[in-house]
């Protein structure tokens, strides 16, 4: 079999990857895109230890499907603010309404 | 025998995570965002492919169909209704200093997660049992459907509660619009704004019809 640590490396490079998308990118779709890779990377790292622990249950596996419902609900309400932000400002961008909030209001 | 089993299984983990390390940089990084939302939906896929690796057959068609299948969908949706989603100029931080502290951030959670996952005794020497892969989803529906099946509930009733949140925010917003624009505002409206306000409702014609009607008299 594969060994555990494979998996947790894989996991962490993606939750790294997903750490790095939502500090530095400024549009919100983009930062959307990287919590749901950060996803990826726990739902990953909770099969594997479930898998390799030293009894199976089925626990981490209810979970992960927890997490993708949240995951889902997370998406569409995140889309939901986003379309009231860019009725607001006028863009997805973090860093212009600091700056335009005056025009608009 | 086995030995080859073992290796080919290897072949087919690097193969998968190199995919999906690859795809996931293509989310993060291509240019246009229609792009990096269908990379992310491929990422995915290959996600999935991990989780059959894992022996778990339900979660890896659960991947499917939720994330690939629905949360891309809803992101290239939201990407189609939001006019200037697509700005490539204005996504990374302006200054490079920024961009530094961002990286030394996430190297830093990969750092800490690296410690706490590979230094900490996982009992990695206790082989597993093998589990069929039908076992498996057997055991998976009785844990659910048998015992637990309040939790079922729970995730039933946080997507309803999901649903009904989106739909009253959207609603809330509408009635939020009409309001400022009948009492707040004795400045004049831009010329811009002019035929948005007439055809978002009556209130704001009325309201202004009243007030000269009360000049008037």
């Amino acid at each position: 079999m594969v060994p555990l640590s494979w998996y947790m490396v894989l996991a962490l490079i993606l939750i790294g990857m997903g750490a790095y998308g939502m500090v530095s990118k400024r549009n919100l779709i983009r930062i959307l895109i990287s919590a749901e890779i950060m996803a990826n990377g726990v739902n990953i790292a909770l099969i594997a230890l479930a898998l390799y622990g030293p009894f199976f249950t089925f626990t981490a596996q209810a979970l992960v499907i927890l997490v993708i419902a949240v995951a889902a609900a997370e998406t569409a309400l995140a889309m939901v603010l986003m379309l009231l932000y860019h009725r607001r400002y006028r863009t997805v961008d973090l860093g212009i309404p600091v700056t335009r909030t005056e025009e608009v209001s | 025998m086995q030995e080859a089993e073992i290796l080919f299984e290897n072949i087919e983990f690097l193969l998968i995570a190199g995919v999906v390390i690859v795809l996931a940089y293509l989310a993060l990084e291509h240019r246009d965002i229609v792009y990096a939302a269908f990379f992310f939906g491929f990422m995915a896929t290959g996600v999935a492919g991990i989780f059959i690796l894992l022996e778990a057959p339900f979660v890896a068609g659960l991947q499917i169909a939720i994330y690939t299948g629905g949360i891309t969908a809803l992101i290239i949706f939201g990407v189609l209704l939001i006019p200037r989603a697509q700005d490539s100029t204005l996504e990374v931080l302006h200054s490079p200093r920024m961009r530094k502290v961002g990286l030394v951030l996430s190297i830093s959670v990969v750092v800490i997660s690296a410690l706490i996952a590979l230094l900490f005794p996982w009992q990695e020497s206790i082989p597993p049992e093998h589990i069929p892969l039908s076992q498996s989803l057997e055991g998976l529906a009785e844990w659910l459907w048998g015992t637990h099946a309040v939790y079922l509930e729970i995730i039933a009733m946080l997507l309803f509660v999901g649903l009904v949140g989106s739909v009253a925010i959207i609603r809330m917003e509408k009635e939020e619009q009409l309001r400022p624009r009948t009492e707040d505002f004795s400045l004049p409206i831009p010329e811009e704004s002019e035929p948005e306000s007439a055809t978002s409702g009556m209130p704001v014609l009325e309201a202004r019809d009243v007030k000269e009607e009360k000049e008037v008299e």
